[in-house]
Order: C-alpha cells, then sequence, then structure tokens
C-alpha cells in the first residue's frame, strides 16, 4: 500500500500535465477533423487565415473555387498528418496517463486493452464491417430483399469465362513469377557482379502495374499491315524475313491474356528473385559440401538439397504471388477494361457496381475474391507461425 | 479519498471530451460554414463589380421594362418561380452556394464556366463547380451512396439518372420547378426530357447535346479526287467502292477507347443505320427490349454495317483494326491531304470531336492548323439516307440531376434549363443545346455546330443514342464486347453475338 502510495505520487505531477496536455491536444484534433470532414474545408480554412491576413480578395477567390487550391489542398495535408499521426499519439499517451493511476492489479489488465483497442476498433469499422455487410448485400437485391439471384447469375457463361481467367492467371501468372524467379536466384547465385544482375531484374518491381502495363501496351502496339509498327513486338515479328502479318497481342483472345501476364511475371519475378536468393545464401556450405563430397550432381544438389532447405520460403512466396494474381485488376483495367475475353472478377466487380449499377452482384463477386484469398491466407499464417516457432 | 476522487473527476473529463468531440463534427462544422456566409456579401459584390457594373443593375433593376438583358440571363419573367425571385434586384440568394460536380474538363469546364457568370454575377449564388474528368461517375456514386452528394451533378447516361432515381437519391424537378415550369421544360426539351421522366417526374434536365448523325472528311482531298458528298446510302456504298477501287480506304473507324469506352463508335453505326431505315418505334422497342437483338430489322442492320465496313479494303486493316484502333490516332490518316492521298477518307464521329483530336494539336498542344469547314481542310456531311420515311438523326446528351433541394439550388438548375443557361458556353467554346428554344444564329460563327443544327432541323425526328438507353450492363457491357467480337471476326459471327448479347440482358 506504501509502495503503491509512493509510485502514485511520484507520477503524479508530471501525469496531470500529460492528461492536460492530451485533452486539449484531443480538442484541437476534433477541430481538425471537423475540417477534414467538411468537403471544402481547406478552401474555407485558408479563407479565414487570408481574411485575418488582410488579403480580403484572395479569400474571396478561395471560396469561390478559385485561387489557391494548391496551397489550401497542402494545409488539408497537413492538418491530416498532424490529425492523424498527432491525435493518436495523443490518445495514446492521454489513456495511459489515466490508466497509469490505477491500481496496479488493475492497470496491468487494463492497459494492454487499451493500446489494442484502437487498432480493433479501426479494423472493425474499416475490414470487419465492410466485409459483412458486403456479403449481406450480395443476397440482396436492389430493394434489399433477399435472393439468390445475384449468385445464380455468376454460374452464366460470361462469368465462368471470368473464372476460368482467374484460375488461368493463378495458375500461370504464379508458377511462372516463383519458376522464373527461383532460376534466376539460382543462376545468379553462380555469376560475378550478382548484384548488377539482379538489379535488372529487381528493377521493373519499382514500376507501379498500370506503369507497367503503359510500357507494354508500346511493346504490344499493333498498326495496320499496312503502316509502319510503332510497336516494338510487332516490328520485329513483321521484320523477320517469313512475312508474318503483325499480332493484335494485346486485344484479341486469346493471346492477349499470356500477353498480359508477361507483365505481371515481368515484375513478380524480381520480387521472388530476392527473396529466393536471400534464402539460397542462407543454406550453409557444410550441407552443400557434404552433399557434393557424397558426390552429388549439381542438378541433384538444387533440387534434393537447396529447395528441400528453402521450402519455407518458395511457399511464402508462391502464396503472397497467388494472392496478387487473384486480385489482379490493374493490368486488365489498363489493357482494355477486360473487355476482350480477358476479363477478371476484379475488374468485372468494378464494372457491375460503378458502370452497370449491379451492386448486389459486384458484392458477390467480391465475396468470391474473397473466400479465394481466403484460404492462401490461412495457409501463408499458418507458414509464418510455423516458421516462426522453428 | 481525495485522489480517488480526482482520479474519477479526470476519467469523467476524459469521457467528456471524447463526447464533445465525437458529436461535435456538426457544431464545430456551422461556424466554418458560417463564416464564408458572413463574409460572403463583400465576395459577390466584387465579382459583380469587375464583370459587368453596367449591365446586371440595370438588367436587375428594371425587370420588366428590359426585355432581353445585356448579359447571358433570361428575360425576367422566365417561367420559373425560383430562378425570377434569384435574378431580383434584392439579390435573395446572395452568398448561397450551390456545389455542383461533372465530368467537363478542359474546354468544356471553360464553357461551363462561362455559362454560368453572369449567373453568378447577377444573383450572387456562388456556383462551385466540381470538375472530375474521367473518373466523374466513380466519384458521384462514392459521394452519393456515402449520403453527401453533390447539390447538382451532369451525368451522360439516361439509364444512370434512371438508377439514382430508384434508389431514391434524386430530387424530382417537376416538383422543384412546379406544373407551370415541368410543361415548359416538356415544351422546350420535347426529344430529350421523355428519357429521365418516369409519369409526372422529372428526374433531369437535358443540357449539353451531341449530335451523331455526321460524318467528318477531308474537303481538299474529296475536291482533287472528283468525290461527291454523299446524300443516299447507295452513294456512300458507290462512293467506298470507288475510294477501294483507287487504292486507298473509304473509313477511318476506332472501337477502341477512350479508355475502357470500348466498341461505342462501332455501335453508333448501327445505331444509325437503324434509325434511318426503321421507324423510331423499333429502336424504342429494341431499348426496351420488346425485340430482341436477334430480331430481323436489328440483324438487317447490322448486316447493313458489316456489308459496307468489312468490304475488303473499306478499313484499312479490316474489323480488327476498328477493335485496335485508338479514338485519338484513328483519324490521322485523313491528315496528309496536303501531301499524298488521306490513308482513310470518311470517319462518322459526333459533335464533340474536334481540332483537340487532330494530330498537330494533339502532340504539341499549339492551336490545330487544319480548319474544319466546307472551304477549309475538314468537313462535315449528314449521315447519308437510307429510307425516304425515316430520317431520324441520333444524338445524345448530358443532363443534371438535382440532388439536394434548397431555393439556390432550384434557381440554378430553373436557370441552366433556360435557352440562356447554356448562352455563354455556345458563344465561347462552342456547344449544342438540347434547347429547342435556342436561336439558331446563336451558333452562326461555329461551322460545326451550325451543320449540327441543320442536320437536327432536316431530321423527322430525333433517336437517343440507344445503348446509352440500354441496362448498362447491355449498353456499356456486352453490346461492347460483343460488336468487338463481331469486328474481330470480320462480320461472320453476327448470329452468335447477337445471340450472346440477349443472353446477357438483365432478367
Amino acid at each position: 500500500m506504501a509502495v503503491d502510495r509512493a509510485q502514485g505520487s511520484g507520477s503524479y505531477g508530471s501525469s496531470r500535465l500529460v492528461l492536460v496536455g492530451s485533452l486539449i491536444g484531443l480538442a484541437l484534433a476534433a477541430i481538425g477533423v471537423s475540417i477534414l470532414i467538411d468537403h471544402h474545408g481547406g478552401q474555407n480554412l485558408l479563407a479565414t487565415i487570408y481574411d485575418a491576413l488582410g488579403n480580403t480578395a484572395g479569400a474571396e477567390a478561395l471560396r469561390n473555387g478559385q485561387g489557391d487550391q494548391f496551397l489550401a489542398k497542402l494545409l488539408l495535408v497537413a492538418i491530416a498528418l498532424l490529425v492523424g499521426v498527432g491525435g493518436i499519439w495523443l490518445l495514446f499517451t492521454g489513456v495511459s496517463a489515466v490508466v497509469e493511476r490505477f491500481p496496479p492489479r488493475i492497470r496491468d489488465r487494463v492497459l494492454p486493452l487499451v493500446f489494442i483497442a484502437p487498432a480493433v476498433l479501426l479494423l472493425t469499422i474499416y475490414l470487419v464491417y465492410p466485409a459483412v455487410s458486403t456479403v449481406i448485400r450480395s443476397f440482396e437485391d436492389d430493394a434489399g430483399a433477399f435472393t439468390m439471384a445475384n449468385w445464380a447469375s455468376l454460374a452464366t457463361p460470361p462469368f465462368l469465362e471470368i473464372m476460368r481467367n482467374n484460375i488461368l492467371w493463378l495458375v500461370i501468372g504464379t508458377s511462372g513469377s516463383v519458376g522464373l524467379g527461383l532460376l534466376t536466384a539460382a543462376l545468379f547465385d553462380r555469376i560475378r557482379r550478382e548484384s548488377l544482375a539482379k538489379v535488372f531484374v529487381f528493377l521493373p518491381l519499382a514500376i507501379s502495374l498500370v506503369g507497367a502495363t503503359v510500357i507494354w501496351k508500346f511493346v504490344y502496339a499493333w498498326a495496320p499491315p499496312s503502316q509502319p509498327q510503332y510497336g516494338l513486338l510487332n516490328a520485329i515479328w513483321t521484320g523477320l524475313p517469313f512475312g508474318f502479318q503483325p499480332i493484335p497481342w494485346a486485344t484479341q483472345f486469346p493471346i492477349n491474356l499470356p500477353s498480359e501476364m508477361v507483365i505481371l511475371i515481368w515484375l513478380q519475378t524480381g520480387f521472388a528473385m530476392v527473396v529466393f536468393s536471400a534464402a539460397i545464401k542462407g543454406v550453409s556450405t557444410e550441407i552443400i559440401e557434404a552433399a557434393r563430397l557424397d558426390g552429388a550432381t549439381e542438378r541433384q544438389l538444387f533440387f534434393g538439397v537447396v529447395v528441400p532447405m528453402i521450402r519455407g520460403t518458395i511457399v511464402t512466396v508462391t502464396t503472397t504471388i497467388a494472392i496478387v494474381t487473384l486480385k489482379i485488376f490493374d493490368i486488365v483495367m489498363s489493357i482494355s477494361g477486360g473487355r476482350n475475353h480477358d476479363d477478371v472478377v476484379a475488374v468485372r466487380m468494378f464494372a457491375e457496381m460503378f458502370q452497370f449499377f449491379n451492386d448486389g452482384r459486384a458484392a458477390a463477386l467480391a465475396t468470391i475474391l474473397f473466400i479465394a484469398v481466403l484460404p492462401v491466407m490461412i495457409f501463408n499464417l499458418r507458414n509464418f507461425r510455423r516458421q516462426a516457432a522453428m | 479519498m481525495v485522489k480517488r476522487f480526482r482520479t474519477t473527476a479526470a476519467l469523467a473529463g476524459v469521457v467528456m471530451i471524447l463526447v464533445v468531440a465525437c458529436g461535435s463534427s456538426s457544431p464545430t462544422t456551422a461556424p466554418a460554414t458560417a463564416a464564408p456566409a458572413t463574409a460572403a456579401p463583400a465576395a459577390t459584390a466584387a465579382p459583380a463589380a469587375t464583370a459587368a457594373p453596367a449591365a446586371t443593375p440595370a438588367a436587375t433593376a428594371t425587370p420588366a421594362a428590359t426585355a432581353t438583358p445585356a448579359a447571358d440571363l433570361p428575360a425576367v419573367p422566365t417561367g420559373y418561380a425560383e430562378l425570377d425571385k434569384a435574378l431580383g434586384a434584392d439579390k435573395p440568394y446572395n452568398g448561397k452556394k450551390v456545389s455542383i460536380q461533372t465530368q467537363w474538363t478542359g474546354q468544356e469546364a471553360e464553357g461551363f464556366a462561362a455559362a454560368i457568370k453572369d449567373f453568378q454575377a447577377a444573383t450572387g449564388i456562388v456556383v462551385q463547380h466540381d470538375s472530375i474528368g474521367s473518373s466523374h461517375e466513380t466519384v458521384l456514386k462514392t459521394r452519393v451512396e456515402g449520403g453527401q452528394p453533390p447539390d447538382m451533378s451532369q451525368i451522360a447516361q439516361p439509364t444512370a439518372v434512371l438508377a439514382y432515381a430508384k434508389e431514391g437519391k434524386l430530387q424530382d424537378i417537376a416538383t422543384l420547378v412546379g406544373a407551370d415550369g415541368a410543361a415548359k421544360l416538356k415544351a422546350e426539351f420535347p426529344s430529350t426530357i421523355g428519357l429521365t421522366s418516369q409519369g409526372d417526374k422529372i428526374w433531369s434536365i437535358p443540357t449539353k447535346a451531341d449530335v451523331k448523325s455526321m460524318i467528318w472528311y477531308p474537303v481538299k482531298a474529296f475536291a482533287a479526287k472528283g468525290y461527291q458528298v454523299p446524300k443516299t446510302w447507295d452513294e456512300l456504298v458507290a462512293l467506298s467502292d470507288k475510294i477501294i477501287a483507287d487504292g486507298s480506304h473509304p473509313f477511318c473507324v476506332s472501337a477502341g477507347g477512350p479508355g475502357t469506352a470500348t466498341g461505342w463508335e462501332l455501335t453508333d453505326w448501327v445505331e444509325e443505320v437503324l434509325a434511318k431505315s426503321e421507324d423510331p418505334q423499333v429502336t424504342a422497342d429494341w431499348v426496351s427490349h420488346k425485340i430482341t437483338f436477334e430480331d430481323p430489322k436489328i440483324k438487317a442492320a447490322f448486316d447493313k454495317v458489316g456489308s459496307l465496313l468489312f468490304k475488303q479494303g473499306a478499313v484499312d486493316g479490316g474489323g480488327p483494326a476498328i477493335v485496335n484502333q485508338d479514338l485519338k490516332t484513328a483519324m490521322d490518316p485523313m491528315f496528309n491531304q496536303d501531301t499524298a492521298a488521306p490513308g482513310c477518307w470518311m470517319q462518322k464521329i459526333p459533335t464533340w470531336y474536334g481540332p483537340g483530336f487532330f494530330p498537330d494539336q494533339r502532340t504539341s498542344g499549339q492551336p490545330s492548323k487544319y480548319i474544319i469547314g466546307d472551304t477549309g481542310d475538314i468537313g462535315i456531311f449528314p449521315f447519308p439516307t437510307i429510307s425516304d420515311q425515316f430520317k431520324g438523326v441520333e444524338g445524345s446528351a448530358d443532363s443534371f440531376m438535382v440532388f439536394n433541394d434548397r431555393p439556390e439550388v432550384r434557381a440554378l438548375a430553373e436557370f441552366l434549363a433556360t435557352p440562356e443557361g447554356l448562352e455563354g458556353w455556345i458563344k465561347s467554346t462552342g456547344v449544342l443545346s438540347p434547347n429547342v428554344k435556342v436561336p439558331a444564329d446563336w451558333y452562326a460563327g461555329n461551322y460545326k455546330l451550325s451543320v449540327a443544327n441543320a442536320i437536327l432541323g432536316a431530321g423527322t425526328s430525333v433517336i437517343f443514342d440507344a445503348s446509352d438507353l440500354m441496362p448498362p450492363a447491355v449498353g456499356q457491357g456486352s453490346f461492347w464486347t460483343g460488336i468487338s467480337d463481331w469486328a474481330n471476326a470480320n462480320g461472320a459471327n453476327t448470329a452468335d453475338v447477337l445471340k450472346a448479347i440477349d443472353d446477357s440482358w438483365p432478367k
């Protein structure tokens, strides 16, 4: 009891300061949030500042939707950062200052909850609630009544074609990236200037999916046979001494499917390679030398020793890329919006939602995507846990 | 004991602050919005003073005496109650704000700004224009579903208007403008208001129209070769054959783009042929699915388009070229007429097409050197007639939806419904108004719009773009996909394509 009181009074002075400070901070944060919620909050605030500075003309221009829009947006960004980062920090310090004043037994039990609560709350608002309401929405018609029609419509040929495309993406896109990544990692392990070679394979990963697709659109571009071919691939193809006709790589089924997958493989191989390369270097040289002494060939060494030893890494990389391929959106959307029998679930979900006004069917597609990704996620998490336990 | 009291007091304080913080979003925004309102009189006084110091006071001071105000404003009484009030000398809505979200950027945004400039000066209403660009529909849907819609918004597809109406998100404009106003709307927008009306309810006000029944061609090359502008379908076929025989390609057609909006230029061809060869009721029945895509009349329209465009040599590269060509570059081969024979000679494309797409302006950003006109470089002729009886003009129109009902929103909506609502735009960057009361001489200085207006005048009926009236899953979905398939196969799979589109029609 005596110890307890001593502790309490010891932290009392600073704790009260923290408490008052964080309360003021929270009030400020609340004002910041109110500015962020207002659609023209940035402009109005900047206008108010201009008014205070005596620049009434600038203030009027802002309120009329003209003037320093960029500055107003910058102001908004600054407020968002302050409120977002500062607000969370204040919340934690403030609440922990309060909890610190509890008796130790209660405090020890409450403190972890206090720290985890904001994260759980945010996850619930932004992840659990939308996920649950999406599933519910997929069973509703436009009037909100229960229906199976959204799900039944997914069994029609156009949607089966979409599912087929997603499966092709999953199989070819993933195996292509992982296979090439493993191959390059193994080969680069044995050359001089390894890091330089790795840089070239890794570089595309720095490009966004949309950016990469735009680049590849120039590679795949098609012009009528009578015109000069400005697309790289068709320029080479028609330049060959066989009299080939130009091929619409990106817009004609079925060639457009592999064309699009090449873009993803180009991007993801670098990621796979870097992770594999690190794992291969982690295989101890004693084991490899022992295998060599036992007379293993290089192929036996790789498939019999190295691959089993980095199995955990292979699984992790494969599942990560598998999730990327299941959710594939950007590439297909940027090539042609999935108009040439190359549609995938995510693109169709977007189209059903925002273009076709079929919210129910969009929700059903979202749910399918969710269900498809789920087992891969669980597998991945289990694998992480097993590795952590090792 | 005292300490414990303090602890609980502090805790209560935290809870109170949190409650206030969470609940304060509306109380704290109120001062934020109130502040501009108080400062606003100065805001609107400034533009009025700089814009038209003489004109606007005169117009508003003696509303009855001035028959035609000097500015781009309708004469009072306008026929709309709230607009009359807003234009009154006392400026009752001075400083009030109306937010409006549109797809319009660049020239279109400039044109819209010109259209509402005098209205803002005369009424003191501040129009906050969010010009979103290509993601407009996505942003709008998110805002509407999120419960924070703009006061008004422009949209291109009547089906989208009806979808929002069905969800109960729209204000009924017939109620907003009253019975007299509604009658006036119906009289001034005879061919477009019905597209977004249901019974007595009017869900949107047509605003910016496009005529699609026009073909762009290289004037000088036509003259050099002695080609005549075709007046009938048979003449068009004959000219096409002649150009093919001369070793060139008559048509530039692109079903690629802009962006992911692929296929519409080809669906326009089919819709045009149908409008020119059958009763308007056929298109209406097609849109409402009373007749299917497999109906002989629809198939005949497909076949007619196919026989023209998929003929050997009609399009450079054939059907696949139509799918592959980007809209932006499709007409480029037409522009080398000064030095050589054009690579293609005719493109059917709506009024919104223009110098911004011409190769020199597109790549350099400088104003194009090519002049649009019968004596210039690029001319426009009306789509040839097919039947003597049915001369439907294919067109489309954007319209304004109203999400929030406030007096100042009513005033702006009513203003935009008047002919003068688009006057500033018509006379600046140029736009076609769907309002039949717009005098033809407003278009006088603009060749493209004059041609479009003449086409509208010569037609027996205006037929709205059929694919924009079909359910979006068909009109912007399977119809586009199907017609791309059709072109890729050079029209060899018409029956399969039509069946696939029919199968996709929402049950």
